[in-house]
């Protein structure tokens, strides 16, 4: 089976394992080299002193030194052979001369048969002393244990290194494994549409975790959207059945009535208003469903909210005169932002609309532009018109919720939804507080920190105002 | 006017060909974006309407982005179901004059229309505009009827401005709310025709022939025909 984890610790396995080789490799290189290095020298001392025994006592005292060594075993891992020139053994420890070696002077690595000792791996030195060949040379048995013991610990470590590597790898895996299936279990039940699930999560700031809160991050993102949906087409269902119904009963009674061709006419006029009405909950929807989809960050530009106020309220202002209400207007300065200015300016017509609706006769409206301390932008309307209980608050920004006060009024319900979806576009939010009487809409906009410094300079230039493509972006993000 | 409209819906088509016939109109028609192209290229109109998605491989913004690099200076009235202010930025964009979001109320269509050509014949933008005795100069701002000189407001002033130029012509409330006040969507309120009223106090109240009319289920007309 295939496993990251697995062949993470089998990578890890081989590394190591290279790594001890390269670590070994040149020391049992500089070892071996060193210790030839010695031993030849040794030889080369022994040979020596058999050649100046050789020229003081000749050869015959050499032979019968030779033996003497031999026979007395002085070292038993010493070589010794001396013969004449057709390598005829005359004295020594070897019975014959060894076959592949060839009688030239000089040091040479050979395998000898050391009889007692069996073959074995063995430097020697030939040397020509006048009528004889001299062999001197040592067996590797000193050194063999040694040997042994740097093989037997590079194999040890090796088979540590693969032991507990493979162990580390399997304990991750199943470790692995087992939150990964949790993740499956989860996943599954969410693919079988059961939103609620999340990912399990431990303190731990490990990679998997924090993989794991951001998917649950999106998971709740996706369950609000979906939530949202379906309490939408829900209302759909509900809200445009309501103009489908009247404009399908005023036409069947169009079609059996039969009525005199003025009446038709009202009546078709009538029915091309129904229509208007579901195209315009139609144009809302999609409207809230842009920018719900965040996808209007495109359109952010440079603009100056109080302007964008001062258009809306002069808008509204002859409705408002209209209706003997007072329409008051407080911005202090330009106030720089970037933003969706269609959007804005609809989120503000929205809000003074429905103000207009709700403030009684004679009654008093507000539209405040300012700065807050906190450097946010904020943008108030408020009315002494009823107001809206604590109790309805958080519902009137609900998707085609209609409170009370609003029986009777035209509208679909989606009014404030739209200004609170255009405010969450804009990185704010959208506040309500009591007057008493009266209610306070307030959008509040953060101000990016470029984009928030004022234009001076420019003011006083005769060209109007240029856009300002850079706080635009790095505010429009 | 000579007018090509390029719209694959049948219905639709017959709709508007019909609407634009009564009005006066001679119209080409084409139900796919080949046919569409080859009539644009080859006949003089006065105003193309284009719907944006066409069958048969091209569609419309390809179109209006051809026409346009062949040196067609047409205006182009750009039909589409599409509402998102992106597509409607897209669409002018291409080479597009105007923008109607489908379905639509014909007479809108018309008015757009007649603005379109309107626009096109080159008006001079700082010649004094005049409907009857009334009398709009874009460069000293005064607005006199008559020998009265009547003062507006700024947003007044606009407003009647482009009534004005439209003069003779019907002027729907969206494309008010366009031009006027920049304002591109529905505030599902009456606050435009209030407009118009304080406007009509200002320009008519105390004259006998009324300048600026209501076009019943249409929109504004400043005209001083019968």
């Amino acid at each position: 089976m295939r496993s990251s984890a697995l062949s993470l610790a089998l990578g890890y396995i081989a590394l190591g394992m290279t790594a001890l080789v390269l670590f070994a490799a040149p020391l049992w290189y500089a070892w071996q080299v060193t210790i030839q290095d010695g031993r030849s020298e040794i030889l080369q001392a022994d040979a020596q002193r058999l050649a100046d025994i050789y020229r003081r006592d000749g050869g015959d005292g050499l032979k019968s030194f030779i033996d003497a060594r031999v026979h007395m075993q002085i070292a038993n891992d010493r070589i010794l052979l001396l013969t004449d020139l057709s390598l005829h053994p005359l004295a020594g420890n070897l019975p014959v001369w060894p076959p592949q070696l060839s009688a030239i002077p000089g040091n040479y690595r050979i395998k000898v048969d050391v009889g007692e000792h069996g073959v074995q791996q063995s430097l020697v030195h030939v040397a020509r002393l006048g009528q004889y060949f001299l062999l001197v040379g040592r067996d590797n048995k000193l050194f063999a244990p040694l040997e042994r013991r740097f093989w037997y610990g590079l194999t040890g470590a090796v088979a540590v290194l693969s032991i507990a590597g493979l162990l580390v790898g399997l304990i991750t895996r199943r470790a692995l494994m087992l939150r990964i299936h949790s993740i499956r279990q989860t996943v599954s039940a969410i693919i079988h549409g059961d939103l609620k699930h999340r990912l399990p999560t431990h303190l731990s700031g490990d990679e998997l975790n924090t993989l794991a809160r951001t998917i649950n991050g999106m998971l709740d993102q996706i369950e609000l959207l979906v939530h949202g949906v379906r309490n939408v087409s829900n209302s759909i269902a509900h809200d445009l059945r309501t103009p489908l119904a009247e404009l399908r009963s005023r036409l069947e009674e169009l079609s059996l009535m039969r009525p005199a061709p003025e009446r038709t006419f009202a009546q078709v006029d009538a029915a091309v208003a129904d229509v208007d009405r579901v195209i315009h909950i139609f144009d809302a929807l999609l409207r809230l469903a842009e920018i719900d989809a965040g996808m209007r960050r495109s359109g952010f530009v440079p603009l100056d909210l109080a302007e964008l106020a001062a258009t809306a309220v002069e808008f509204y202002a002859p409705a408002a005169e209209l209706k003997n209400i007072e329409l008051e207007f407080h911005a202090e300065e330009p106030l720089p932002a970037a933003g969706d200015p269609i959007l804005l300016a609809q989120a503000l017509s929205n809000l003074i609309d429905n103000a207009l609706k709700y403030a009684p006769e004679h009654g008093v409206l507000d539209v405040s532009v300012r700065r807050r301390a906190d450097g946010a932008a904020e943008i108030a309307v408020t009315d002494n018109g009823p107001g809206i209980a604590d109790s309805e608050k958080a519902k009137v920004l609900e998707r085609f919720y209609r409170g009370d006060a609003s029986r009777g009024t035209p509208g679909v319900g989606l009014g404030l939804s739209l200004v609170q979806a255009i405010a969450k576009l804009h990185g704010g939010t959208l506040e309500l507080s009591d007057r008493n009487p009266g209610l306070s809409v307030v959008i509040v906009l953060p101000v990016g920190e470029r984009s928030a410094e004022p234009r001076g300079a420019e003011g006083s230039a005769e060209a109007p105002p240029a856009p300002l493509p850079e706080t635009g972006s790095a505010a429009a993000r | 006017m000579k007018i090509l409209l390029v719209e694959d819906n049948e219905r639709v088509r017959q709709f508007v060909i019909k609407g634009l016939q009564e009005a006066g109109h001679i119209t080409d028609h084409a139900a796919n974006g080949r046919d569409g192209m080859f009539l644009a290229a080859s006949e003089p109109y006065d105003v193309i309407i284009m719907d944006r998605m066409l069958p048969g491989g091209i569609d419309g913004l390809a179109i209006i982005e051809v026409l346009r690099k062949a040196g067609t200076l047409t205006p182009i009235l750009i039909l589409s179901a599409l509402a998102e202010v992106d597509d409607r930025i897209r669409g002018l964009r291409s080479g597009g004059d105007d923008y109607l979001t489908k379905p639509f109320a014909f007479g809108e269509l018309l008015a757009r229309v007649d603005a379109l050509h309107r626009r096109s014949q080159g008006v001079n933008r700082e010649a004094p505009l005049i409907v009857g005795n009334l009398q709009l100069d874009p460069l000293t701002r005064k607005v006199t009827r008559g020998d009265r000189q009547i003062s507006l407001q700024p947003r007044e002033f606009k407003l009647l401005e482009y009534l004005m130029r439209h003069a003779d012509q019907v002027v729907t409330r969206t494309m008010l709310l366009e031009n006027v006040w920049d304002y591109h969507f529905d505030p599902q309120t009456n606050v435009v025709d209030v407009h118009i009223s304080k406007l009509r106090q200002k320009i008519d109240a105390e004259f006998e022939r009324p300048l600026l009319r209501t076009v019943r289920s249409a929109g504004y007309m400043v005209t001083a025909r019968d």
